[in-house]
């Protein structure tokens, strides 16, 4: 049996048909389309309250969000792909780490070239002073440094109290929070005390300590005295049994369900621990070695412009000039990072402590430079992780780790 | 229809042209260029090679990390083997004599659910069993007396976490395959063993065994396959190779080099060494193992 199909019909049909094809395009209008690459998820995560309040005004350009992976990697992996086939990202979140490699490799774009240096000093005018020498990688500016965080210590105040803790006490060295960790885990009985593993907090320690991971002339210098006397803070608490070494999913998973006295990461996890704690939560300032002037560093990642095409570039523009505005970064804090602008917002709850660490000044988080910059610094992960699991003692495992950078840094 | 059409129609060209076409776009280019990109240093972007020659195969070849992995790998498969071949085939024997419709079929799904989980969610059930503070695993163990571990962040366990895991996420298509088998044994050749008085083991042993070895030899080989690759997931989920590269396998080696590190000359030269151990696997299994395949 055969049915005839009307030219209205199968007109129709057609429309439906194409209708989901053609419709988003027509609504973009002749907007330009800026992409933005990112790691964050959730429908209402703030980058997604960013992006419509930026597009609610109409100013011709439209930015879509796209979340290509959770992590900085997963992230840059993709991006690779899609640059290689000529369908880059206009912006993409680069993690500060990986900022000589989005330069050198990806294409990441001086901003000075791409916008001018008047409209660079305008864009970066915007960040207070103390902020705005971390924009730069090598001396480059390419990335607007919107989300900033830093390591912080997050108390179980709950057990903090039980444990006959001062409830306001803020330790500022790590010779006066080890006796406190102590004495919860004496009198609670649970854990005192974790920390990430990983070549970003431990740089703190080193830091604190008065060295260095790597020079400002990129040689590796990790296993200086002071490093060494750093590290040796590090791994005291696992050596005193306050901290049983876990992975970073299996502390803030234990820390959340109320295992864990203090846990020491950074201040950008906060929105999400505080939304899976059930108990009261304080965050304090990471503290410093004794004897030492503090040195804290800085983390997170930088906005860069990976787009060839002037007409993106503008439009990224115009949304990296509104990601400074006020009205955009009293949204974007909610997620936990820095207000590094100079717009005066009241702090948040909870973001006092990281705030006050930014004033007193922090660096910027180590920045694997070479062609194999990323290898070395899954390296030194390995090594941290040896000296932390005491699979070897702390001056040869930094050493080691500094003759197996050198070799890649150099390559 | 003309005569050229035709003679086209006859062609087995015809018929094999889009399965040929199809191997050399998707198998055998993608493999001599990897061939080709082994002798080079590549930049996906800049689109520019530098002649290394042998290089990258000697840097592998040095790299204690690949001597490291290639251990891994052998251990993953002298632990899992055994495991999810010998353990399904044990249980397939069990399930296949449950006269109880309903309780076999009960039993049977309980044991193949994992397998259809993907890896990503199985792994955050796991991860919290692993907790070392507030995992079950610890909870359970330490109501023996036994002092919490570190079940993957301890570089002498890491690696035996991934195993168990796997063997649980894996197991279950090896059974399903043992199962319909054992279905397909004719019950006249079971029944004569028995009226001959065979009991239950000398009948599962000396008559259901042979008879199911096509099964067992295409598991033996798939299951090679499974460790040797898709062990990755759970590598990359539960310990990301860590830790310090204790729990890392060959293809993870590889993954890192290639899209961690964006060294994908090295990469390349990598996957080639990888390909020319799973050849002489496979080799072996069909030179030494097929024949004790009974195909009648």
């Amino acid at each position: 049996m055969s049915r005839a199909v009307s030219r209205r019909r199968f007109t129709l049909a057609a429309a439906a048909l194409a209708a989901p094809v053609v419709l988003p395009r027509a609504s973009l209008g002749d907007d330009v389309k800026v992409d933005l690459v990112h790691t964050f998820s959730g429908a209402d995560h703030p980058v997604q309250r960013v992006i419509r309040a930026f597009n609610d005004k109409a100013s011709g350009v439209t930015v879509v969000s796209r979340q290509d992976g959770t992590t900085y990697e997963a992230i840059t992996q993709k991006a690779m792909s899609s640059i290689a086939a000529g369908r880059g990202p206009s912006l993409m979140t680069t993690g500060w780490k990986l900022g000589d490699f989005a330069r050198r490799t990806l294409g990441a774009q001086d901003f000075r070239q791409i916008f001018g240096a008047e409209r660079t000093e305008a864009l970066l005018a915007k960040f207070r002073p103390q902020v705005r020498p971390l924009a730069a990688i090598g001396g480059v500016p390419i990335g607007l440094p919107w989300s900033m965080s830093t390591p912080v210590v997050y108390i179980n105040q709950t057990l903090w109290t039980a444990a006959g803790l001062d409830p306001a006490a803020e330790p500022m060295t790590m010779e006066e929070l080890y006796p406190m960790v102590r004495q919860l885990q004496e009198r609670t009985g649970k854990q005192g005390l974790c920390y990430e593993v990983n070549e970003w907090l431990s740089q703190s320690f080193i830091q604190n300590a008065g060295g260095d991971v790597i020079d400002a002339d990129g040689k590796p210098v990790m296993d200086s005295p002071a490093a060494v006397k750093g590290i040796e803070a590090f791994v005291q608490p696992r050596r005193d049994n306050l901290w049983r070494v876990m992975t970073i999913p299996e502390m803030l998973a234990a820390f959340q369900a109320g295992a864990i006295g203090a846990m020491a990461t950074s201040s950008a996890r906060q929105s999400g621990v505080r939304q899976a704690a059930s108990f009261d939560l304080r965050l304090i300032q990471m503290p410093g070695l004794a004897g030492h002037p503090r040195r804290m560093n800085s983390g997170g990642n930088f906005l860069a412009v990976y787009s060839k095409v002037k007409e993106q570039q503008e439009g990224a523009y115009k949304f990296l000039e509104f990601l400074t505005s006020r009205e955009a970064f009293e949204i974007w804090l909610a997620t936990g990072y820095l207000n590094v602008t100079t717009n005066d917002i009241p702090i948040r709850p909870g973001n006092e402590a990281a705030q006050a660490q930014m004033e007193g000044g922090l660096t910027s988080e180590t920045v694997w430079p070479g062609a194999r910059g990323l290898e070395a610094l899954t390296v030194h992960i390995d090594w941290i992780t040896k000296i932390v699991n005491g699979a070897v003692p702390v001056a040869d495992g930094l050493r080691g780790s500094r003759e197996a950078v050198e070799k890649l840094v150099a390559a | 229809m003309t005569l050229a059409w035709r003679r086209l129609g006859q062609s087995p060209w015809l018929f094999a042209g889009p399965a040929v076409a199809a191997a050399i776009a998707f198998v055998w280019l993608p493999m001599v260029s990897t061939l080709a990109l082994s002798f080079f240093d590549w930049s996906l972007l800049r689109h520019e090679a530098t002649w290394r020659g042998l290089d990258h195969y000697r840097g592998t070849l040095a790299n204690p990390d690949f001597h490291l992995a290639l251990a891994n790998t052998g251990l993953y498969l002298a632990a899992l083997l055994p495991l999810q071949v010998g353990v399904p085939l044990v249980l397939a024997f069990a399930l296949a004599r449950v006269r109880a419709k309903t309780a076999g079929r009960l039993y049977r799904t309980a044991l193949f659910a994992p397998s259809v989980l993907s890896f990503p969610v199985a792994a955050v059930v796991w991860l919290w069993l692993f907790n070392p503070t507030v995992g079950f695993l610890n909870t359970l163990t330490g109501s023996l007396g036994v002092p919490p571990q570190r079940w993957l962040s301890d570089p002498d366990l890491a690696i035996w976490s991934v195993i168990a895991v796997t063997f649980w996420k894996s197991f279950g298509l090896n059974l399903l395959i043992f199962l319909a088998a054992l279905a397909n044994v004719p019950a006249d050749v079971t029944e004569a063993a028995r009226i001959d008085g065979a009991g239950p083991f000398r009948q599962a042993v000396d008559i259901e065994l042979p008879l199911i070895s096509p099964a067992l030899f295409f598991a033996v080989v798939t299951t090679i396959i499974i460790v040797l690759d898709e062990i990755v997931g759970a590598v990359d989920v539960l310990t990301e190779g860590g830790p310090y590269r204790t729990s890392s396998n060959l293809l993870y080696f590889l993954y890192e080099r290639g899209f961690r590190h964006f060294q994908f000359g090295e990469a390349a030269a990598v996957a080639m060494l990888i390909a020319v151990l799973v050849a002489g696997v496979t080799w072996a299994q069909f030179r030494f193992g097929e024949r004790h395949v009974h195909y009648d």
